[in-house]
């Protein structure tokens, strides 16, 4: 039913959109790191600038995007007052028997500043690369440990179904949350403890559904002929262009100036 | 309770690529007591003209109001009002989860705040209802039941609910035909009853024929056609250019017609199709053997 869900796949022909899939992984670990490795103030412009650059690029939805964010409030909301409170130094206020430090006000805000920028960045991932060339792209980066003896090729086949069933386990819990809803079950109101005794009957159909659904899935890959196969060709070969080697280039320069400076 | 959908506009995932709109200003009306059959193609905007009703969406724009309250709202009135409005949704055993049937159609009752014995009561009259016998039914374990009786259970839950509006969407869906002719018998008499508005959304037109007294047509997130169940199933030409096929009763009459039969070609259930064809086939099996008497008087005198 088209929901608008954190995480999912926008169809779309940007410069992003095309890059080649183990380009965006490479670069998205490498723009995700850098917020965590930049000491200077100007390695941060730098990351956010490059971010930004992207979010525009990628013609991505700005309300997807604030959705994205939107889900993790609580998350960064309970960061930012766990440093408030536990970190050391010049004391601001006094509450009782805890003081807030200047220092621990501004570690908080920046592993909320961490947590946002890690987000966008996961869900620019999603919104430009369809998860069957985000797992072709992982596969084959982790290709090298197959020697190893790594099921590589399993694994991808199990991020693809994974990835591939996220939006429709979100469509089912929204049908299933209306259904109970019309049988007069208020999902929405009540003390937290009658609140989370009805999510109750939406997650028993749920995980029923998902049974069924894995075991049909099932069926249907063996009456295809689906078998693991150490060998398996593939329709779509990845291949780099000039755009891999700009972006990967751009990103990997801004990295390296953002750990010096 | 009277239903009155005004220009209700719904779109899903506005703002982005994946945006659709399923509503585009939808008028309609429905008085106590109507049964009311909501056709269209597939993606036409059924179901979620029917969530609106339940008060289950909020609208784009436009509102539902369920006697002068807006469906939606988070207030106590229109909260009293949505629990009158029970929906079965598709495949409606899809939402099963509890471990008896007893406890399955129980939870709806359960949650209006009744005592144990009104639930019990309402438990039994509702599996009657729906033609499982409370006594052998009671105590099994939903999902061990055929696909039939799941679907039987999941509609008892909400007829348990005593509701004066009731919503069915495609509840005969892939069932067997005995078991749909079934069904719809047992709403009728449900709706015969009870007295309550019955609002009925499908693509079989012959099965909607013998349950609604009139149909709206849905096309494209609007109303194409609203009237008479005869009247609107009765346009054969009108149903195909919404890329719906009409009933096979309707579909007879109109090849009879075209092949010259004096006929009319809105009846909608099997005995009207009959009265239709009879007093022709013997008007003309009269005329064909006064022919052959001719032909036989002729040869005998020759």
């Amino acid at each position: 039913m088209n929901l608008l869900l954190p995480g999912m796949y926008f169809a779309a022909d940007t410069v992003l959109h095309r890059l080649d899939p183990r380009t965006k992984v490479g670069t998205a670990l490498v723009l995700m790191a850098l917020p965590f490795v930049a000491r200077h103030p100007l390695g941060h412009l730098l990351t956010v600038g490059l971010i930004g650059a992207a979010v525009i690029l990628s013609r991505a939805p700005w309300r997807a995007l604030l959705g994205t964010l939107r889900t993790l409030f609580w998350l960064g909301f309970f960061m930012f007052f766990f440093y408030f409170f536990t970190t050391p130094g010049r004391p601001l206020i006094a509450l009782g028997r805890v003081t807030v430090t200047l220092e621990g006000v501004l570690a908080g805000a920046m592993q909320v500043y961490r947590l946002c920028l890690l987000a966008v960045i996961a869900a620019l991932l999603t919104y430009t690369t369809s998860p069957l060339q985000l797992t072709h792209g992982l596969e084959a980066m982790l290709s090298p440990l197959a020697r190893l003896g790594f099921p590589v090729r399993e694994l991808g086949m199990v991020l693809t179904i994974a990835l591939r069933f996220v939006p429709t386990f979100f469509e089912e819990i929204e049908t299933l949350s209306r259904a109970q809803k019309a049988r007069g079950v208020d999902l929405s109101s009540g003390p937290p403890w009658q609140r989370i005794r009805n999510m109750v009957p939406v997650l028993v159909p749920l995980f029923l559904s998902a049974i069924r659904r894995a075991e049909e899935l099932a069926v249907a890959m063996e009456a295809r002929g689906f078998r693991s196969h150490p060998h398996r060709t593939r329709l779509y070969r990845l291949t780099l262009t000039r755009a891999d080697a700009i972006a990967a280039i751009v990103v990997l320069a801004c990295g390296i100036a953002g750990i010096i400076l | 309770m009277h239903i009155r959908v005004d220009g209700l506009t719904h779109i899903y995932a506005r703002g982005t690529p994946a945006e659709r709109v399923a509503l585009r200003g939808v008028n309609l009306e429905i008085g106590p007591g109507e049964r009311v059959g909501i056709s269209g193609p597939t993606g036409s905007g059924k179901s979620t003209l029917v969530q609106h009703i339940a008060g289950l969406l909020v609208p784009t724009a436009g509102q539902v109001l369920l006697d002068g309250v807006p469906a939606h709202a988070r207030t106590p009135e229109a909260r009293t009002r949505r629990r009158q409005v029970g929906l079965a949704f598709q495949f409606p055993e899809a939402q099963m989860f509890e471990v008896t049937v007893f406890r399955e159609v129980a939870f709806g009752p359960r949650h209006l705040g009744l005592n144990t014995d009104e639930i019990a009561a309402r438990v039994r009259w509702a599996l009657e209802m729906v033609g499982l016998d409370p006594e052998a039914f009671a105590d099994r374990v939903p999902f061990a039941l055929s696909g039939g009786e799941m679907r039987r259970v999941a509609l008892a839950g909400i007829l348990a609910l005593q509701p004066r509006v009731l919503i069915l969407d495609e509840p005969t869906a892939g069932l067997d035909p005995r078991g749909r002719a079934d069904i719809l018998a047992r709403l009728r008499a449900w709706q015969a009853q009870t007295g309550a508005t019955l609002i009925l959304v499908s693509h079989h037109l012959d099965e909607m024929a013998g349950l609604v007294d009139r149909v709206v047509l849905l096309a494209d997130g609007q109303v194409v056609a609203d009237g008479p169940t005869r009247q609107v199933l009765g346009d054969g030409d009108g149903l195909r250019s919404v890329g719906l096929s009409p009933p096979p009763s309707i579909a007879l009459l109109e090849a009879l017609r075209a092949a010259g039969w004096p006929v009319r070609t809105d009846a909608v259930d099997i005995e009207e199709v009959v009265a239709e064809i009879v007093p022709c086939m013997a008007d003309q099996y009269h005329t064909k053997t006064q022919g052959h008497r001719e032909r036989d008087n002729k040869l005998y005198r020759e």
